[in-house]
């Protein structure tokens, strides 16, 4: 038996935990009355103490990971650039803000994990003034970051409590500098995992860092190609219950300015099928296409208030759906992925176990048509084994 | 001195931008050259990142001629460039036009400094005749 089979994987969802060792793999709904900890040792106990500490490698996505405010002083420059950081941090963009347009934006009710402040070579300063201090008042926030222009970061720190100072995103030549502020953002997702009191008791069953599992899905794809018949270029929707997470190719973007990895990703925080359902029917219901979809897959509305597994299939292939939908050049967002040019779609996470390759191809089919006026039909790769999420815990 | 430069459109004259960005370096000037096929608010934003006292946009193959309708408009949406000093400079046309004719058209589009088919030194002396005009550097110094 080779070291890498040795290992326990452990992947603890919003919905379900998935346990894989040598033996093969388990799959338990949570018990939600029931720390995370206790849930897992209960139902998996034995398999658990069966392993050294460092033998086992646990992932997470129960937190849904974390949204931000940008506040910037240009749209070309240092609102792109930090849109693009945070972006390809898997972290979830609630506004981004002008700042001298900053009187005509709303203020985010929520609690916004981190806001973002950026703008100004170093050779400028002076950008900032009370309106944004002001405006930061009034705003709920955990964390809060500087990475614009340095003249100004001592002036930023005595009026903003607990601000983290950063170096500037903008270089001399007004290109993207992009390590730092990625590595803090990466970083406090992941205290964001560590920090939830039901994953801080999984340290007591593993000796290596928790991981969160959009990013040990993202650290598979390079060698997705040992495991699935994928053709390139390719997608992978990740659909759960609480989040969303799409993993695509670069040559799927017309324009990406950071170039570190070769695949990026997108993490939708409230778009799942179980604790997102709510929102994902609010999505569903405020999408112009979603009837005649319905219509197609021959159901009404009166689907989204029942209770019966047709009712989480039709849901999971609105999911399927909404999340292409938001992808296309039919909607303008921040990134637009070339759908045309996809030669596979690979679906992993809990969807898999509910819905059939035939039940994706009729969502693909019509949103290609509908949407893309296409015949374009993308070859679906179901992963429903978790094969990808193990074989980036083993990288 | 701060000086954001390039050239605006659908223009890939990449030889006249990078004489423009030396010359302007020799002269003592701080450049930021955003190059070829540049939009005009990315020319605007980076004033406003950069803090930079001039904007100098090159054009060579007359597209400045369409995008120079916009400058007004555009510019009345930022709230930081009133003082900003406005100059182009290239080949302003297409075709052949007179050159009068021109340079107002261009002073109309908000331009403080129009040079069309004009020797680049001869420009350059322009701006630095309208900095020591607005008190904005001696005879001597730029930088």
């Amino acid at each position: 038996m080779s070291e890498a089979n040795e290992k326990l994987l452990i992947d603890v969802g919003s919905t379900y935990f998935k346990v894989a060792s040598p033996e093969g793999l388990e799959q338990h709904f949570r018990d939600f009355n029931s720390d995370i900890f206790d849930d897992l040792m209960n139902k998996c106990g034995d398999t658990v103490q069966r392993f050294d500490k460092n033998d086992v490698h646990i992932c997470s996505s129960a937190n849904g990971g974390l949204s931000t405010l940008i506040i910037g002083v240009t749209r070309s420059f240092s609102l792109k650039y930090a849109t693009n950081i945070a972006f390809n941090s898997g972290i979830n963009i609630i506004d981004t803000v002008l700042y001298q347009d900053l009187e005509d934006y709303s203020v985010p009710g929520e609690l916004i994990d981190v806001v973002i402040i950026v703008g100004g070579a170093n050779s400028h300063k002076g950008l900032f003034s009370d309106d944004l201090f002001a405006y930061l008042k009034q705003l709920t926030y955990s964390n809060i970051v500087f990475t614009g222009c340095e003249h100004d970061a001592e002036y930023m720190n005595s009026n903003i409590d607990n601000l983290v100072v950063l170096p500037n995103i903008i270089d001399d030549r007004l290109h993207i500098v992009e390590e730092h502020l990625k590595e803090y953002l990466t970083n406090l997702y992941q205290q964001d995992i560590e920090g939830k009191e039901d994953i801080k008791h999984l340290y007591d069953i593993t000796g290596n860092q928790i991981f969160s599992t959009p990013y040990i899905v993202n650290r598979a794809l390079p060698t997705i190609e040992s495991r699935f018949s994928v053709a390139n270029p390719f997608i992978l929707l990740d659909i759960g219950g609480a989040t969303t997470d799409i993993h695509y190719s670069k040559d799927l973007v017309e324009e990406n300015i950071v170039t570190e990895n070769e695949f990026d990703r997108l993490v939708f925080k409230r778009l799942g099928v179980y604790k997102s359902k709510q929102s994902l029917i609010l999505a569903a219901q405020g999408n112009e296409f979603v009837y005649e979809l319905l219509m197609h897959l021959k159901v009404t509305e009166n689907i989204f208030q029942e209770q019966s597994d047709k009712a989480t299939k039709i849901l999971m292939q609105l999911a399927i759906f909404l999340v292409l939908y938001k992808m296309s050049h039919h909607r303008q967002s921040y990134i637009n992925l070339k759908l045309l040019t996809i030669n596979s779609i690979v679906l992993t996470g809990g969807i898999t176990k509910v819905l059939t390759v035939e039940d994706i191809e009729t969502i693909i089919v019509f949103f290609y048509r509908k949407i893309l006026t296409s015949d374009h039909k993308p070859t679906v790769v179901l992963d429903d084994n978790y094969d990808i999420w193990t074989l980036g815990a083993r990288v | 001195m701060k000086v954001v430069t390039g050239v605006v459109g659908n223009d890939i004259h990449v030889v006249a931008n990078r004489l423009i960005d030396l010359s302007l370096r020799a002269r003592g000037y701080d450049v930021y050259n955003l190059g070829v096929n540049t939009h005009l608010q990315e020319f605007f934003d980076a004033v406003v990142e950069t803090g930079a006292e001039v904007l100098m946009i090159s054009s060579l193959n007359g597209e400045a001629e369409g995008w120079g309708r916009e400058v007004r408009l555009l510019k009345s949406k930022y709230k930081s460039l009133d003082d900003v000093i406005m100059m182009i400079g290239g080949n302003l046309t297409v075709g052949s036009g007179n050159a009068e004719d021109i340079v107002a058209r261009y002073k109309n589009y908000g331009f403080d400094i129009v040079c069309h088919q004009m020797d680049l030194n001869t420009g350059l002396d322009m701006l630095q005749d309208l900095l020591e005009a607005r008190g904005l550097v001696s005879e001597e110094a730029i930088a």
